[in-house]
């Protein structure tokens, strides 16, 4: 096809202080020490927990202090503590949904951390929109996790 | 939880607010996360509960998806309050016809 819409990955890298397996760890099972929920999340102000299920085909989701749950993400691949992929539809896990790539890898006496949020033409027309708000979106939010672990 | 019965589905403020900006008419995520202090995502979520609760649907009106309340649904809340309302006046006339007899 050669009118069929291409719409570049969203690329983003932070290196953070600390070994790769605690740096995966941060990400997924400790994501609500960092991630800001606040601002980024389905229950802003009130999100409770984030859950990574460690296993493919897992969920992630939000818990919000009233006990409900806002889908994240399906688990497509899940391989500690080298690389993580999800299929990403955040608040409709029946929607069609981008993916998102992290991968830690060892970088001197810290991680180097990898995310690719692509798949944007799943989304047909409101793929460019949405990509235009996550490559902001992933600054901020990664920016946390730096801090996180500074 | 799945906060599936309508009146636990409005015990969120935000989703009071998305039903309320409904009764003024129909809107899309865009539209209503333009006037509440929420995200899309989230506006999104507590869409999706109020749709669970048979509170709100959706349709879609070429390339948009529009929300829109439940009649039905919005007339099962009703009924559930109007009922209580008969009930409350029933007791009222019961408890207001045995003071009578007593004096």
């Amino acid at each position: 096809m050669s009118d069929a819409l291409v719409i570049e990955a969203v690329r983003k890298t932070v290196t953070v202080d600390c070994v790769v397996e605690e740096a995966f760890r941060v990400f997924t099972a400790d994501a609500i020490s960092w991630w800001p929920t606040e601002t980024h999340s389905l229950y802003e102000g009130k999100v409770r927990e984030i859950v990574f299920e460690e296993r493919e085909g897992g969920e992630v989701y939000e818990l919000s202090s009233d006990g409900e749950k806002g889908h994240w993400a399906t688990v497509v691949a899940w391989e500690p503590p080298d690389r993580i992929v999800l299929a990403w539809n955040v608040a409709n896990a029946d929607a069609l949904a981008t993916e998102v790539e992290v991968r830690f890898t060892a970088d001197g006496d810290g991680t180097r951390v990898d995310l690719e949020h692509r798949g944007w033409e799943a989304l047909a027309e409101d793929g460019a929109e949405k990509r235009a708000n996550y490559d902001t979106g992933w600054d901020h939010v990664l920016g946390f996790y730096e801090r996180r672990l500074g | 939880m799945v906060a599936n019965s309508p009146l636990d589905a409005l015990g969120d403020p935000t989703r009071r607010q998305v039903f309320e900006l409904l009764q003024e008419g129909p809107r899309s995520v865009g539209e209503l996360a333009a006037e509440l202090p929420v995200s899309r995502p989230a506006v999104s979520q507590h869409l999706r509960v109020l749709e669970s609760a048979g509170l709100v649907t959706h349709r879609r009106q070429g390339t948009r998806h529009l929300y829109e309340l439940d009649g039905s649904g919005v007339s099962e809340l009703r009924a559930w309050v109007d009922g209580f309302w008969d009930e409350a006046l029933a007791r009222f006339k019961a408890a207001a016809d045995t003071k009578g007899e007593a004096s």
